[in-house]
């Protein structure tokens, strides 16, 4: 029996907010991937997606720094004035800047398209690619396992595609259910991946097992997206996006739960 | 709006206006800055001791920007040694707490007691109230109808100071009959000392400790923890004897899991095996005691297969701790513990224990007890008061001079019990019957009514009748939110007290201090005793105008100032702790009547009493309940520490201790809430269950002090169950006139929702603003 | 250039938490957090037990998970070994709570990652920290392993047993635990989830 004298630092220190945050740092990188992707193949069709995607950056980062009891701090500038490569949130910080500036300048129409279009589809990427990186170097948290190295990225651009999807079906059509069957397979994965884990195998998966509830409507959602893509696009958005976003904001809730307070 | 605490603080000190705050920078935070800590601010240092138990650590109190930060421990004072326990440490939190009463306060007329309707009042008008009530009880049953109930160092105010010029001797402390009284009327009998507030146990020299539940670890007397854990460290060996799994059995080499009450029987037994086995101290013995033949003959029956029985401990196990600790002799030592009112025979429990170490040979040798000396101090040059200070403190006096003056009367409780110590409990009891004479009026100076006197509805029914209540505090204890009139006092880190003069190996004297200005219009006891005074035609016991005068004036007199003190916090003198050095001096430490350590007590025989401790079962548990044990928390002081946000923080509520099988068999489950119902049919509750290990099968423990009911204390209020709700029942112990607690019972009751209740950090951010 | 570290003797630690209330008030801990909890664990059955008093704070790792996760430099390693966060770079992010193992961060309401400094404004002075110098069982010592003078070196050498929090995590901490009572160390036999 394990009792305490006070308690110990393990209350979730990320809230709801923060799990805003995990989806709309994926709509942000998302988008402005997609927009990449245009920019280098079919520039002329680019519009206003540039514009979409700088507002997607936009609102997080000022959800960010509404949610953070550092706010008026602005210490925020240390992000820039530092390099720290080996944290994720710095490349995200830069990754967001950077994609930020590029769509900026795609929107204006400023400069070669296709060579911004490049740096972009790199900016972007790691926008996509931090927040999986940022849980995963967490060797203390079984449940952010190195799959969310891929799972992120992927749930992260059908996020981003699940809206693109209402406004250019056409084109995304094929994108989503390609990214929703990857993110499906990558969710079924999961659980095994955790289970073959190292020491902490038989914590991650019980704790898994406390939303495989959870797990199974998601995965019934990102089938539907996967299914309903090409034949009613706008209910497969509905679908893929809410089982992103439930799968995410659920590892990232769950994740955080110390183990370490009261499995010891 | 999140605050951080010390915004908090500066908030709460800019609405109390009543303090000008001279902090620097940091008063006005701006968002964009970090705050800044209160140690890169400009720190003083105030010697003084702390209140938080009756311990009296000396402390070092840091204040910075005119606010006490910190309080660590006066390095050069031999209680703290630079170090304090929890409660110490938080005391700070005492004295921020919102909640403290803040102006005097009147029952609005009309209203009842109990009923908590107040006006609040000016200091005159509140002690006018008051003298004008007290004389006219004075007048119509005497002064003897006055009863004056203190606990604290401020106490000496108005258990000695004040009813010995007033002229009552119903003057009580609780940490005689519901505390200490069992062991010093032992010690008396036996070996012609008190025991004394500061256990004279010779720890760090000691090579075979037996404790007899006393849980120091949870019982966190400072010094003496540091001792233990340094007697440990040297290589002690450790017994303890314990219905629960202590936190000092959890250090112990053996854990005796006793039947509770029956105690007793091991110890005979124990003597029985040194007689028996010959190892016992035999020159010791010879030289320094009295009437071991008696004891030898009178130990046959006490085998430990006898004791077995009765105690559920093998006699193999019993035998092998008395070969073990003879072999230790004399550095052996088996401690008297300090909470000894038990079953009702606690002074023969309290006698055996010292008959064992008298055998031991480890009175007044090292590694056994120490004999402790008070230090030199001279009383203030006052006119003598026509009764003698009666309380007594855990030193145990017998509390008052036998003879009683012209035209006064004897203490209400006398004869009830042989020590005459004072026996709190049984001054309610006139107030109900009055008999042998009525009590019509009550001062209560920091003596929770409510929560640490046994029989609650009799305590309330007995303030029902009075004429007067007064209560004296510095929290709206429930008990407080009865009285007549409160006075609200200023904490201990606001006032001067008394001098406090410690018995000790090294005997010194402390100092308490101001290390700031009361807060709100709060006053110290003194301040309050000196104005009541005045009021109640006493005046030529007054002779000094204020505290320092006073101070000033016993410090003199023993070639120190006040000045002096207040530079050093502490005084320490020479003690003369062992037997060889009064051998030295020709002098005799044993004042009983023989001169010697009483194995046999003719006293006791003369007056009827067992003068050789025998055994007697404790009231048996009636089935279908448990017996109901209780003891302390480390990080909380009796009833007074629940509001204290800090060490709610760490420990916020009690829980009922039931071992898992039974608990399994009740059909309880860890963590959910239950009631507590005793054999009287008092429920008491809702408490936490905690399902463990740690407890025999016949029993259930729960922490003093919590289930505060009182509506002012918004954080202590509603967390756990008070024991001493469930303490309808007491025994009186015939011998030292102490209140017995452990004879109550109580079943389990399931289906308790779980209180909602505000968490603690929430109550602690609302009340920044 | 130091190597600070801490000791707690788990024999003669009483779980008092004396240090616990020493350090809310040295360092001014919000209330609803603090840098130091102690932990009570009960091994065994009746009358067969054991206790453990754990106090728990930050470990001072040496290769501490929480700085290299930190996007601003706050989160660092001192010189002396004290892995410290610069309040006014913080941009209160929460990733090194997440990252320490131990649970010995939280987030000051003031805005910035908190946690035991191993009061390293009283080791400046020369003093001890504050939880050590309460300890009324005096089960704590702090100092420099690279000092050969210091007590450290004797306290590890006396002892039976010496353990730390999670050795599989590769963090190298710097509070030591002596003397566990449970003969199966820190750990309890079997992990369990919470329930
Ligand atoms: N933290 C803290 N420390 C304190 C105090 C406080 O309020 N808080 N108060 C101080 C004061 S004034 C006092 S009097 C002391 C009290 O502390 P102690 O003098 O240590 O009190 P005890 O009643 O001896 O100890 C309680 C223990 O007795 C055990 N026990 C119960 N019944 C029996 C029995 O029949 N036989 C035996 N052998 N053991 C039994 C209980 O399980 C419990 O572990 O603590 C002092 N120290
Ligand atoms: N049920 C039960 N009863 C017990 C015990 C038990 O374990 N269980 N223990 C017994 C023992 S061992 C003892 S020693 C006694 C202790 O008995 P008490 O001393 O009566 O216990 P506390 O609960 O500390 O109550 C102290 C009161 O003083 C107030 N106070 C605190 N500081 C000050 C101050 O500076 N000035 C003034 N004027 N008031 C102040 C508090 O608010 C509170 O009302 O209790 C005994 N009674
Ligand atoms: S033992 Fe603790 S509460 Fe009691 S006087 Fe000493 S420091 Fe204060
Ligand atoms: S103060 Fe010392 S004995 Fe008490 S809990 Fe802390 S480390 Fe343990
Ligand atoms: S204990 Fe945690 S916070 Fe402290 S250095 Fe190690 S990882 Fe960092
Ligand atoms: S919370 Fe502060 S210290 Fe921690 S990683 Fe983020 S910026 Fe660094
Ligand atoms: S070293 Fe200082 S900051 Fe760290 S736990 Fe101890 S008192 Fe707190
Ligand atoms: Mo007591």
């Amino acid at each position: 029996m394990t009792a305490f004298y006070g308690t110990p630092g393990a209350d979730p220190f990320w809230h709801w907010t923060t799990l805003v945050h995990f989806v709309l740092v994926a709509l942000a990188g998302g988008t402005a991937f997609f927009t990449a992707v245009v920019a280098l193949k079919r520039p002329q069709s680019l519009g206003k997606l540039p514009w979409l995607a700088l507002a997607f950056i936009a609102l997080d980062l000022l959800m960010l720094w509404a949610e953070s009891p550092a706010r008026f701090r602005f210490s925020h500038v240390w992000l820039f004035f530092s390099f720290e490569p080996a944290a994720a949130i710095w490349w995200g910080a830069w990754g967001l800047a950077l994609s930020a500036l590029l769509l900026l300048l795609l929107g204006l129409r400023l400069g070669p398209v296709r060579t911004l279009g490049g740096f972009l589809a790199f900016t972007s990427a790691v926008v996509l690619a931090y927040p999986g990186y940022a849980l995963a170097v967490n060797a203390a948290r079984p449940l952010w396992d190195h799959l969310l190295l891929a799972l992120f990225p992927a749930t992260g651009l059908l996020l981003a595609l699940a809206v693109l999807a209402l406004l250019r079906p056409a084109e995304t059509a094929l994108w989503l259910e390609i990214t929703a069957l990857v993110s499906l397979a990558l969710t079924a994965l999961y659980p095994v991946a955790l289970a073959s884990g190292g020491a902490d195998a038989r914590v991650a998966y019980a704790q898994w097992l406390r939303g495989w509830l959870w797990f199974a409507a998601a995965s019934l959602l990102l089938f539907l997206g996967a299914f309903l893509a090409r034949r009613n696009p706008a209910i497969a958005a509905a679908c893929a996006f809410a089982g992103a976003a439930l799968l995410r904001s659920w590892i990232v809730e769950e994740g955080q739960r110390s183990l370490f307070a009261h499995g010891f | 709006m999140k605050l951080n605490r010390r915004r908090f603080l500066e908030l709460s000190a800019a609405s109390v206006g009543a303090i000008a705050y001279t902090g620097h920078a940091r008063a006005l935070r701006a968002p964009w800055a970090v705050p800044k800590k209160w140690h890169e601010g400009e720190v003083r240092t105030v010697y003084s001791f702390c209140e938080n138990c009756f311990w009296k650590c000396g402390i070092s109190v840091k204040v910075e920007g005119g606010k006490v930060r910190k309080i660590d421990g006066q390095k050069q004072n031999p209680k703290s040694r630079g170090r304090l326990c929890p409660r110490g440490q938080a005391g700070v939190a005492q004295l921020y707490d919102p909640d403290r009463l803040k102006r005097p306060l009147i029952r609005i007329e009309g209203s009842k007691r109990g009923e908590g309707k107040y006006r609040e009042a000016s200091w005159e008008e509140a002690l006018d109230y008051v003298a004008e009530r007290m004389l006219k009880i004075k007048e119509r049953y005497g002064p003897e109808a006055v009863a004056w109930f203190g606990h604290g160092s401020g106490d000496s105010w108005f258990v000695e100071y004040l009813p010995a010029a007033w002229g009552s001797p119903n003057a009580a402390k609780p940490a005689v009959s519901i505390c200490t009284a069992p062991r010093e009327t032992a010690s008396q009998w036996t070996f012609g000392r008190p025991i004394g507030g500061h256990e004279p146990v010779d720890w760090t020299e000691s090579r075979y400790i037996v404790l007899i539940g006393h849980h120091i670890g949870e019982d966190t007397h400072n010094t003496q923890l540091q001792d233990f854990s340094e007697a440990l460290r040297r290589g002690a060996r450790l017994v303890v004897v314990d219905p629960r799994f202590s936190t000092a059995a959890s250090k112990a080499h053996r854990w005796l899991p006793i039947k509770p009450g029956t105690d007793l029987a091991l110890l005979l037994a124990w003597i029985h095996v040194l007689i028996k086995e010959d190892l016992y101290d035999r020159e010791y013995v010879k030289k320094y005691t009295v009437g071991f033949e008696e004891l030898a003959v009178h130990s046959n029956k006490h085998t430990p297969e006898w004791a077995e029985k009765i105690t559920e401990i093998p006699a193999e196990t019993i035998r092998a701790v008395a070969r073990e600790m003879a072999a230790a002799k004399p550095r052996a030592v088996l401690p008297p513990g300090r909470h000894t009112v038990w079953y009702g025979d606690d002074t023969q429990r309290m006698r055996a224990v010292y008959i064992l170490n008298a055998l031991l040979g480890n009175y007044g040798v090292p590694g056994g007890f120490y004999l402790a000396k008070p230090p030199y101090l001279e009383k203030y040059p006052h006119p003598a008061f026509p009764l003698e200070p009666a309380a007594g403190g855990c030193s145990g006096s017998s509390g008052g001079g036998e003879e009683v003056p012209e035209g006064y009367k004897p203490r209400a409780d006398k004869g009830k019990f042989f020590a005459k110590t004072t026996a709190i409990q049984e001054l309610i009891e006139p107030m109900l019957s009055g008999e042998p004479y009525p009590i019509r009026g009550l001062v209560c100076y920091g003596t929770n009514l409510f929560h640490s006197i046994p029989n609650v509805p009799r305590t309330k029914e007995a303030l029902g009748k009075l004429d007067l209540y007064v209560a004296i505090d510095v929290l709206p204890q429930e008990h407080v939110m009865w009285a007549d009139v409160i006075l609200p006092e200023c904490t201990y880190l606001e006032r001067y007290d008394d001098l406090v003069g410690i018995a000790h190996k090294t005997p010194f004297i402390e100092l308490r201090q101001p290390a700031v200005e009361p807060l709100w219009d709060t006053k110290p006891g003194w301040w309050i005793a000196r104005e009541l005074g005045l009021r109640l035609g006493l005046e030529k016991y007054f002779p000094w105008k204020d505290i320092e005068e006073y101070l000033d004036t016993r410090l003199q007199a023993i070639g120190s100032s006040l000045e002096e003190m207040k530079q050093q916090g502490t005084l320490v003198q020479k003690g003369r702790p062992y037997l060889k050095d009064w051998e030295r001096r020709r002098r005799n430490p044993f004042k009983t009547p023989s001169g010697k350590i009483e194995l046999y007590s003719k006293t006791f025989a003369e007056h009827g009493l067992d003068p050789l401790p025998d055994y007697t079962p404790p009231m048996p548990v009636p089935s279908g309940f448990y017996r109901l044990l209780y003891g302390r928390s480390p990080v909380h002081s009796f009833a007074k520490t629940q509001n204290n946000w800090i060490l709610m923080e760490l420990d916020p509520e009690n829980e009922v201790w039931i071992h898992r099988a039974e608990g399994k068999k009740l059909g309880l489950r860890h963590g959910e809430y239950v009631w507590l119902e005793n054999d009287a049919g008092v429920r008491e509750g809702p408490v936490r269950v905690r399902l463990t290990e740690r407890i025999r099968k016949d029993c259930v423990y729960l922490v003093h002090g919590f289930g505060h009911k009182g509506r002012g204390l918004r954080i202590a209020r509603g967390r756990g169950a008070s024991d001493n709700a469930l303490q309808t029942r007491y025994v009186l112990d015939p011998i030292s006139g102490g209140a017995a607690l452990r004879n109550n019972f109580v079943k389990v009751v399931p289906g308790a929702k779980r209180p909602k209740l505000e968490r603690i950090a929430r109550l602690v951010r609302e009340r920044r603003i | 250039m130091a190597r600070y570290a801490m000791i707690i003797d788990l024999a003669a630690c009483v779980g008092c938490s004396a240090c616990a209330a020493a350090c809310v008030l040295e360092n001014e801990a919000p209330p609803g957090h603090n840098r130091l909890w102690i932990r009570q664990r009960e091994l065994g059955t009746f009358p067969d037990l054991t206790v453990e008093y754990r106090p728990e704070q930050c470990l001072h790792c040496e290769h501490p998970p929480c700085v290299p996760v930190c996007p601003t430099g706050a989160s660092h390693q001192t010189e002396d070994g004290l892995v410290l966060v610069k309040a006014e770079r913080c941009i209160a992010c929460g990733a090194c709570i997440a990252a320490c193992p131990y649970d010995a961060r939280f987030m000051n309401p003031a805005g910035y990652a908190d946690k035991c400094t191993f009061c390293e404004h009283r080791v400046a002075r020369g003093e001890d920290p504050a939880c050590v110098e309460t300890c009324p069982t005096g089960c704590r010592v702090f100092g420099d392993l690279d000092d050969p003078e210091s007590p450290l070196h004797a306290w590890l050498e006396r002892a039976e047993r010496v353990d730390v929090l999670r050795p599989e995590m590769g963090t190298r901490p710097k509070l030591f635990y002596l003397n566990t009572p449970s003969k199966t160390g820190l750990h309890a036999p079997e992990r369990e989830v919470e329930s």
